[in-house]
């Protein structure tokens, strides 16, 4: 299956590889996988006090349409307030990176990955 | 009739493997081409959807994953989508850290040593979450088969986990 331009970029340049340190009541950890293809995706947000998503890493093990799907992601969020975060949409990132039919789920991996490192935001600010 | 019943086999997630293949060889040569050579062309079309279904029952029974899901399909056990992300997190973290461990096997001293670590590390963890879905089909239950298909989504993550493996293995023992 051929790859888009765009998805090849962000698998050969994956932006914002890495960790951040987890027990940062700052830092939220969203961590998704994907059972059909054995996918797992690690995104993790730096929030201001403000609400404002300051850094983003992701580490991910999959297929090249996963790798670029949280990739874009980390580039999407920097910047971001958390509202804004949380409206990002899977069909938009499937859009930008023109993925096929088949690899639709990775987008939805990344989708829910953002939802579930807010969640996890959520429940740092709330203890 | 549900691929069990096809086989004549019970409906039992510790199935005779031997026997079923045997009964796969009988089944397929009922329907054989050469036995409808002059049967009229509907007989032949039946014989010829009769062989695929016989081979669609031979490949989810064969395979212990795959009858495991077929099992909670027939007995009407709720399955998230395939596609529908897992977010057990010690799991998935657990998942994140075998995955590093893999990725580190090549810049290992002796990498023979740690190929044969990471599959036994990969087995033990697989053979548990088998062995806990093999008495949660037995038991039967709605809430043991609830639990057996969860069990069946992290083992798939292994399953997958294997498969790297083994592309590693080649990938470094290819000269």
């Amino acid at each position: 299956m051929a790859y888009s331009e765009k998805v090849i970029d962000h698998y050969e340049n994956p932006r914002n590889v890495g960790s951040l340190d987890k027990n940062d009541p700052q830092v939220a950890t969203g961590m998704v996988g994907a059972p059909a293809c054995g996918d797992v995706m690690k995104l993790q947000l730096k929030i201001t006090d403000e609400g404002i998503i300051e850094d983003a890493k992701f580490k991910t093990y999959g297929c090249g349409s996963a790798i670029a799907s949280s990739s874009l992601v980390t580039e999407w969020v920097k910047g971001k307030s958390i509202e804004e975060a949380a409206e990002i949409k899977n069909t938009a990132i499937a859009e930008e990176l023109a993925l096929p039919p088949v690899k639709i789920h990775c987008s939805i991996l990344a989708e829910d990955a953002i939802k579930a490192a807010l969640e996890d935001y959520q429940s740092k600010q709330d203890s | 009739m549900n691929y069990f019943q096809l086989f004549g086999l019970e409906e039992k997630f510790n199935l005779d493997t031997e026997r079923l293949a045997q009964v796969y060889q009988k089944l397929q040569r009922s329907v054989h081409p050469d036995r409808f050579a002059h049967a009229s062309s509907q007989e032949q079309m039946l014989a010829v959807q009769k062989s695929s279904m016989i081979n669609d029952a031979y490949q989810s029974l064969k395979n212990p994953l795959k009858r495991a899901e077929y099992m909670l399909t027939i007995r009407g056990t709720e399955m998230p989508n395939e596609q529908a992300s897992f977010k057990d997190n010690m799991f998935l973290m657990r998942q994140m850290e075998l995955r590093e461990m893999l990725a580190e096997v090549k810049f290992a001293d002796d990498i023979d040593a740690a190929i044969f670590e990471a599959t036994q590390v990969l087995e033990i963890e697989f053979e548990g979450l088998f062995k806990s879905m093999q008495t949660q089909l037995a038991e039967n239950t709605e809430e043991a088969n609830q639990l057996a298909s969860e069990n069946l989504r992290k083992l798939k993550f292994y399953q997958k986990l294997h498969l790297e493996l083994d592309r590693l293995e080649d990938l470094l023992f290819e000269t």
